[in-house]
């Protein structure tokens, strides 16, 4: 049998959203996580260009698909985050409509 | 080449004139340089054009999605996840193929392969290495020809550190000079861009100082000639153009005349074989630095002969083992 690939877990909260995001961005930008903090602009304090906030998109995708099936970010959303906690706040939101996911 | 023969992923779908030239150009690439081709792009529309059977070195990889031309690149790339471009960029992250080659859309090929393939350590951002032609000797190395529009000090250092290594696996260079493109030699030329990144290029090996457009085209001064991406894509436009216009003007005037059509058929046969050291068909392409593999971006309007040249392209950068030669160079400088 696969393992399981659906399992209740407690929600995410902001706390936990910006951990993740501080996290993978870190990574991706190869900064130090400390630079990262709510206030931070992506662009103008973090060098973060449209390719990196990408990759920071599918990567949170990809993590928080698992916890709420259909999570996904809007491409033209993107445009209107342009601090981590704009980032963050708008994760938050569309985990909580269920993933984001339309029908 | 030793053992198996280089895999190149080709996405037949992307270009002005795909998929007819790119799949002449795969046939031909597999035929003369024994390298194998992977393929990619809508079967229906690709096995019309290839004899039967197939030949041994091309194998199909039939992808559903086509990105064109004008479509926003990051949003294709999101959107089209099975697309030619997209999968190209996967094979080469897989380890199915040792390199990938498109004519499409530049912006997708590189949002593709940063998103695929991903960035090697120690680079935030890719960028475009195109040949600039010399006559009668090594290209120039102009890096970036616009993968990215803005740059930092730091980002035009690490396009000096990549350029150089490439410099060095392309054309076998032991020690390839690198200038930073400025509006004068001078140290203290330029805009608080330049001057800054200036001081850090000091550290680089090879660097020769600041570089001007009309250093373009000439051997000695720079092997390799550092800019952002918007300041190389535009040098890179205006010796296009002023390339196309000289040309029209030179057979304008061979035309003109009974007298200098007459020297035209003496003249013209050597004028073309000179003019083939600028024909972007025979340059191979760009190559994108600081992706973890070989990607080859050749022009949206490539013939069969510009896929061959492309395809050499990458498979001479696997045999030279170019991006863990950049590699090592961005992480010894760190």
């Amino acid at each position: 049998m696969p393992a399981e690939t659906h399992v209740e877990r407690t929600p995410l909260g902001p706390d936990d959203v910006f951990g993740l995001v501080r996290e993978r961005l870190a990574a991706i930008l190869e900064i130090d996580e400390d630079r990262i903090t709510l206030d931070a602009r992506f662009v103008e304090d973090l060098d973060a260009d449209s390719l990196a906030l990408i990759e920071l998109v599918e990567e949170l995708e990809e993590e928080l698909g698992e916890r709420t099936v259909g999570f996904h970010v809007d491409d033209e959303d993107l445009a209107d985050l342009r601090t981590v906690r704009e980032a963050v706040d708008y994760v938050v939101t569309r985990l909580g409509e269920g993933g984001g996911a339309t029908s | 080449m030793a053992g198996a023969p280089c895999t190149v992923a080709l996405d037949a779908m992307g270009g002005d004139r795909a998929p007819g030239e790119i799949v002449a150009g795969a046939l031909d690439a597999a035929g003369t340089l024994g390298v194998r081709i992977l393929l990619h792009g809508r079967v229906e529309e690709l096995r019309p054009l290839l004899p039967d059977p197939v030949p041994e070195l091309v194998t199909l990889v039939d992808t559903r999605d086509v990105i064109a031309m004008d479509d926003e690149p990051l949003a294709a790339v999101r959107k089209q996840k099975d697309s030619s471009i997209v999968v190209c960029a996967r094979a080469v992250h897989d380890g199915a193929a040792d390199a990938m080659v498109s004519a499409g859309n530049t912006g997708a090929v590189t949002a593709a392969a940063v998103l695929r393939m991903k960035r090697f350590r120690g680079v935030p951002s890719p960028a475009i290495a195109v040949p600039i032609p010399v006559p009668g000797h090594h290209p120039q190395v102009l890096v970036d020809a616009g993968a990215v529009v803005d740059a930092s000090p730091e980002r035009l250092m690490l396009y000096a550190q990549m350029g150089g290594a490439y410099a060095r696996a392309r054309y076998g260079l032991d020690a390839p000079t690198i200038g930073l493109l400025s509006n004068g030699e001078e140290a203290g030329k330029g805009d608080d861009l330049r001057r800054r990144a200036h001081e850090l290029l000091r550290s680089v090996p090879g660097f020769v100082g600041n570089v001007e457009g009309s250093d373009f085209m000439h051997p000695g001064r720079a092997d390799v000639i550092v800019t952002d991406g918007f300041t190389g894509n535009v040098a890179l436009k205006s010796m296009e153009g002023a390339l196309r216009s000289l040309a029209g003007m030179v057979f304008g005037v061979l035309d003109a005349t009974p007298e200098t059509r007459d020297a035209a058929k003496v003249i013209t046969p050597r004028l073309l074989e000179a003019a083939e050291a600028y024909d972007p068909d025979l340059t191979g392409g760009a190559v994108l630095l600081g992706v973890d593999g070989v990607c080859v971006i050749s022009h949206g309007n490539s013939s069969a002969r510009a896929v061959v040249s492309a395809v050499q392209l990458a498979a001479d950068c696997v045999d030279a083992g170019a991006v863990r030669r950049m590699q090592e160079a961005v992480a010894n400088a760190r």
